[in-house]
């Protein structure tokens, strides 16, 4: 069952384009990522999901309530942290929680006091006397104490180090495995590919990737090392189709401008054939069994590959 | 809605109490300093030629060769000082929300709380309005206890007073109102207060020159000050119904016109 729901959303800042015709469909307990480079349109998307920002033409719909006139509504059960975190300066996490206890009406504090302590966060801190990353923290907290049905999150994880992004990335991960739903929003293709379970890609405005996480990878192309027994000569194998041999094999190391190459052992490299595979890897495998290769080293998916090729397109 | 009056505590206490300290700080020098002063106006008057067009302008009234113990009195609830304080702290307060909450980059947290903009917009309302009470009320204070130093016969009736800080309220409505109508267009917070200051300036300024110029004379009832005549109600003990009226419907009108824009408008934080 679809939760978030945004049809043909188009919207203009002026003669400034927005985002154009955005469709999406985002369903309980998904955890979705929505990857794009600064300025593509995920904060106006977010915005206009948030209530805060009136499309231009389109709809974009919450529990199938309007984001726009039912904004309040919808918001009862929607954590929301935005890209680029702003709190009063007087605010603590504890007033803070108290704050947003008499407008849910029910004590948040001791669920937001647990969250406070995962982050950990000093709840009598003020604003003002903390950094970027407490900021986020306390946005988080408050975004997440009232469990809400559905997350949102704009960039969250900047300003947070590496453990808070792990326990961040938990807590998500914890909220989803409770059929509850999360849109997180990011550049950065690492975290969204830890964390997501399908991913859109958006470019200029417009989305021009939504997939399965699982089928994106199985797009994205592997890198594969195969090292050579003594006798093999590269010029004589008949590549399969499926891949594309990206450097000839030679006993010059200086050819070998990749990482992985230059990781071999000198001795090897003259023997070594770097190859990028397309597609699923298991007609490659089957390949290679029957090669006797003296090794084979097949790479995770590259999806900073295929990305790269949509924003560059 | 306690949830937001409780936000606005938290932001408006130190400024409004500082603002209702300054106003019956200043209410009662002036209480207890003008008569003495206003006694020997005609002096400044032949030196000072301009200071006369000034208290007309003011006062709505000739003051004549000498001010009378009603029309100094009168002069205190029209002095600039008292005015530019109360005027001051709500053009501070109304440009609070949307214009400071969106420059501050605030307006994202606050609007995306499960309550409506109506919701937000009415406990901002309550806020300016207790605010204001609390203001008017320390100023009044201030009047009081000085006049009590004063000779009998030169202080205000109880009644009077009161109807002149009815007038003085509805100023009040109406200018905030305003400041709230200018903000709920603005995303900048100094860009609205520097228009409304602007405005306000204009208001007085054409008050002022309608004592010399007959095109400023047929735009005065564009300006505030048209409706704000402490001199005439003192004078007259006539309760000023048409002059609160139309700052009332002012009031009503500009209050109207943030809501209904601060509902409609998108909030553009980035």
């Amino acid at each position: 069952m679809s939760v978030i729901a945004a049809k043909d959303l188009c919207r203009t800042y002026g003669s400034r384009r927005g985002i154009s015709d955005v469709n999406l469909t985002i369903n309980a307990g998904e955890i979705f990522g929505f990857l794009g480079p600064n300025g593509a349109g995920k904060s106006t998307t977010i915005r206009i999901l948030m209530g805060l920002l009136r499309a231009s033409s389109g709809t974009a719909r919450i529990f199938g309530q309007d984001c726009w006139s039912d904004g309040s509504t919808i918001r009862q059960d929607v954590g929301y942290v935005a890209g680029d975190v702003r709190l009063y300066s007087w605010l603590t996490t504890r007033r803070g929680l108290s704050m947003i206890s008499k407008i849910h009406g029910r004590d948040l504090l001791p669920n937001g006091l647990k969250l406070a302590e995962r982050f950990r966060l000093e709840p009598d801190l003020v604003v003002r006397k903390m950094s970027r990353g407490n900021r986020q923290k306390v946005a988080l907290v408050l975004a997440l104490a009232h469990s809400p049905r559905i997350v949102i999150l704009d960039e969250p994880t900047s300003g947070l180090d590496p453990l808070m992004q792990d326990t961040l990335m938990m807590c998500l991960r914890e909220l989803a495995s409770e059929g509850r739903t999360v849109m997180f929003s990011s550049h950065t293709l690492s975290e969204v590919e830890t964390l997501c379970d399908r991913i859109a890609i958006v470019r200029d405005g417009q989305i021009v990737e939504d997939s399965k996480l699982i089928d994106l990878k199985a797009q994205a192309p592997r890198q594969i090392v195969v090292t050579l027994q003594e006798q093999q000569r590269a010029s004589d194998i008949q590549w399969p189709s499926c891949v594309d041999l990206k450097f000839e094999p030679s006993s010059s190391p200086a050819q070998y401008s990749s990482t992985i190459a230059l990781m071999v052992p000198p001795s090897l490299r003259h023997r070594t054939c770097i190859l990028e595979l397309l597609g699923t890897s298991t007609p490659f495998m089957q390949w290679a069994a029957a090669q006797n290769f003296a090794d084979v080293v097949i790479g995770s998916p590259a999806l900073e590959v295929l990305f790269r090729r949509y924003y560059a397109e | 809605m306690s949830g937001l009056l409780s936000k606005i505590w938290m932001e408006v206490r130190w400024p409004v109490l500082w603002f209702s300290l300054g106003l019956c700080a200043i209410m009662g020098l002036l209480t207890a300093l003008l008569p003495k002063v206003l006694g020997n106006i005609h002096t400044m008057f032949d030196k000072m030629p301009m200071v006369k067009p000034l208290i007309t302008a003011l006062l709505g009234v000739d003051p004549g060769d000498q001010m009378s113990s009603q029309l100094s009195q009168a002069f205190l609830w029209v002095h600039p000082t008292v005015l530019t304080l109360i005027w001051a702290h709500e053009v501070m307060y109304c440009s609070r929300m949307p214009a400071g909450e969106i420059d501050r980059g605030t307006a994202d947290f606050l609007l995306c709380l499960p309550v409506s903009r109506w919701k937000v917009f009415m406990a901002e309302t309550i806020g300016w309005l207790l605010s204001g009470i609390c203001i008017l009320a320390f100023g009044y204070a201030g009047h009081l206890t000085a006049s009590l130093t004063v000779q009998p016969e030169m202080r205000l009736s109880v009644s009077h007073t009161m109807m002149v800080m009815a007038n003085l309220a509805a100023v009040y409505l109406a200018v905030g109102s305003f400041a709230f109508f200018l903000s709920s267009l603005s995303d900048r917070r100094g860009r609205a207060i520097g228009v409304i200051f602007a405005i306000m300036l204009a208001s007085f300024l054409l008050n002022f020159l309608a004592q010399f110029q007959d095109w400023a004379k047929s735009a005065s009832w564009l300006s505030v000050m048209e409706y704000y005549r402490p001199a005439i109600i003192i004078q007259t003990g006539m309760f000023p119904r048409f002059d609160i009226g139309v700052l009332l419907c002012i009031a009503s009108t500009f209050w109207i016109a943030s809501g209904v824009t601060f509902r409609m408008r998108s909030i553009c934080t980035v």
